[in-house]
């Protein structure tokens, strides 16, 4: 590694006990510092593709919209090595409400959030069990999912990610911004995974929500900063992904497909366009 | 038991889209609760303290003896030079941002531990985030706690928009334990009065500045400021935690003054 030179007397007597490195006695605040840091990442898992399911969108449905897309997951298993990360869905909604009722910060219902999307994440691992696929505790699947994605062809976690108490309170009222969709995402992009696709019950973003405006406009390919520019009131993912997208460093697009129609699922991940793709500017 | 509020609000967020921040935060009217009003939520710096040893260490585990009667303490750590070293070392062989938060949890570990030992004929425990639940027993039991000051974001960390240093690390970690808890105050405990116009080690000319918002701080984009930057976007949202105090624990007495609610550092409000 890259030492820096000694430079001993140009600072005045330092009684901090330093080791030698390119940012010692550097403050981690001072943005030229944090310049220099740009250097390429390696990619752990570039092989993976990152799934989120749908909570209140897929799983919510039962049957009807879980089995076809599970037959779908369990074929594509054969050829592709999968992280799929589950949403709470309604439950999670549930609790929010009483939890916001009962005056709870964000960082516990962050908290609460996580439950159900484990939840979920055991009842998509019972009907994938055959295929060898289960759900994995969320405190041992960060260190070992390269482990798991060797042994299995695929894993099943929770989506959100691990942020608990320490989730970060939003601009406005105190829903979590980091939900299943943001969770995943951040899995994907820290591993180099090849693809992050988001599985809803519909095509994909519009101008406004397509099942209170049939007429709604679809927008099948968009960045960050016109989607931005756009500021539409809802969007089919969690919002704060937009400013995860613009900051990512090896994922650099999302896609969103309806999995009411699941053999999208697998021209999504051989890359083509089957819903709304989202790309980094 | 009629609760129409409740009932509107269950609706609307089972019904409706939570990604629409204005109609949610116009059904969120019940104030946030504060879990631990009483508690102080103290994070003692990791280059600019602990990697000092017993000259600057020892003073101020003393000082935290000596205010345990009186004030319930939440002891964060930071990580310090090591983090850098292994920052260092990572961005060279090019681990991403979420490896690099992993590692800078491990040297945070070692700090936490280490400020435990010094504390623990005290009766004072620590804790991983993990154990988190427990920290209400432990502080009525105690008055005092030490946990490590990295969130546990790991893997998860999200990328900065400069460079690769994970953007939340103790300051981080440490101020949203008191947002989420409620606590009764925020302090940082490093080795220079407070915030300085420039790195006042590096910059003779460098001036102290006493007291400021978070706005003030954006509009002078100082090249280099005493927190991490993601605190100062993360007090704009606070609900419970508005404030936080820096101050210098080189000087025996500044901890205790600003346990009392003294200024004595530089105090940073949004």
């Amino acid at each position: 590694m890259v030492e820096k030179a000694s430079t001993e007397q140009e600072f005045p007597i330092d009684r901090r006990r330093h080791v030698q490195s390119m940012l010692m006695r550097e403050s981690l605040l001072d943005k030229q510092v944090m310049t220099s840091t740009e250097t390429p990442v390696v990619p752990m898992l570039p092989f993976c593709h990152v799934i989120k399911i749908g909570g209140r969108s897929i799983l919510d449905n039962g049957k009807k919209a879980v089995y076809p897309l599970v037959e779908v997951l369990g074929r594509l298993l054969e050829n592709f090595k999968l992280v799929i990360g589950t949403g709470g869905g309604v439950r999670s909604r549930h609790v929010t409400s009483i939890g916001m009722d009962l005056g709870l910060p964000t960082g516990v219902l962050a908290q609460l959030c996580i439950i159900d999307a484990l939840g979920n994440a055991h009842m998509l691992g019972t009907l994938l069990a055959p295929f060898g696929v289960v759900a994995i505790p969320p405190e041992i699947l960060g260190h070992m999912l390269p482990f798991f994605i060797k042994s299995a062809p695929g894993v099943i976690c929770n989506g959100d990610p691990p942020f608990s108490i320490w989730e970060q309170p939003p601009r406005l009222g105190r829903i979590p911004p980091h939900r299943t969709d943001a969770g995943t995402f951040l899995l994907a992009e820290c591993y180099g995974c090849a693809t992050h696709t988001l599985v809803k019950d519909v095509n994909g973003l519009y101008e406004s929500d397509p099942k209170l405006n049939p007429d709604a406009k679809f927008i099948g390919e968009i960045t960050v900063s016109d989607l931005r520019r756009r500021n539409l009131p809802t969007l089919p993912f969690d919002r704060v992904l937009l400013d995860l997208l613009a900051n990512a460093r090896q994922v650099e697009s999302f896609q969103i497909i309806n999995g009411l129609r699941p053999e999208l699922l697998e021209r999504a991940l051989r890359g083509e366009h089957v819903g709304t793709i989202v790309r980094k500017d | 038991m009629d609760n129409q509020p409740l009932d509107r609000l269950t609706s609307a967020l089972v019904s409706g889209s939570v990604t629409d921040e204005e109609e949610m935060a116009r059904l969120d009217r019940q104030p946030v609760i504060q879990i631990l009003p009483d508690a102080n939520v103290i994070k003692i710096g990791g280059q600019s303290f602990i990697d000092r040893g017993r000259e600057a260490v020892f003073p101020l585990i003393d000082e935290i003896v000596e205010n345990l009667p009186k004030h319930k303490m939440i002891i964060g750590t930071g990580a310090g030079t090591r983090a850098r070293h292994s920052y260092s070392v990572g961005l060279d062989l090019g681990m991403p941002t979420g490896v690099l938060s992993v590692l800078g949890f491990f040297v945070s570990i070692q700090n936490a531990k280490m400020i435990h030992y010094l504390l623990a004929r005290h009766g004072i425990p620590s804790i991983e985030p993990a154990q988190f639940a427990q920290l209400p027993l432990y502080l009525a039991e105690r008055q005092a706690c030490v946990c490590v000051g990295m969130p546990p974001y790991a893997y998860w960390q999200p990328n900065p928009e400069i460079g690769r240093i994970p953007p939340h690390r103790t300051d981080a970690g440490c101020y949203l334990i008191s947002e989420t808890l409620g606590c009764r105050s925020m302090i940082f405990v490093k080795d220079e009065e407070g915030l300085y116009t420039a790195d006042p080690k590096k910059d003779p000319n460098a001036k102290f500045i006493p007291k400021i918002t978070v706005d003030e701080l954006m509009e002078l984009d100082l090249v280099d400021v005493v927190l991490e930057r993601t605190v100062f976007q993360l007090m704009k949202n606070a609900k419970n935690r508005r404030s936080v105090q820096v101050i210098n624990g080189l000087k025996r007495g500044n901890l205790t003054r600003a346990l009392n609610g003294e200024p004595v550092g530089t105090l940073i409000s949004a």
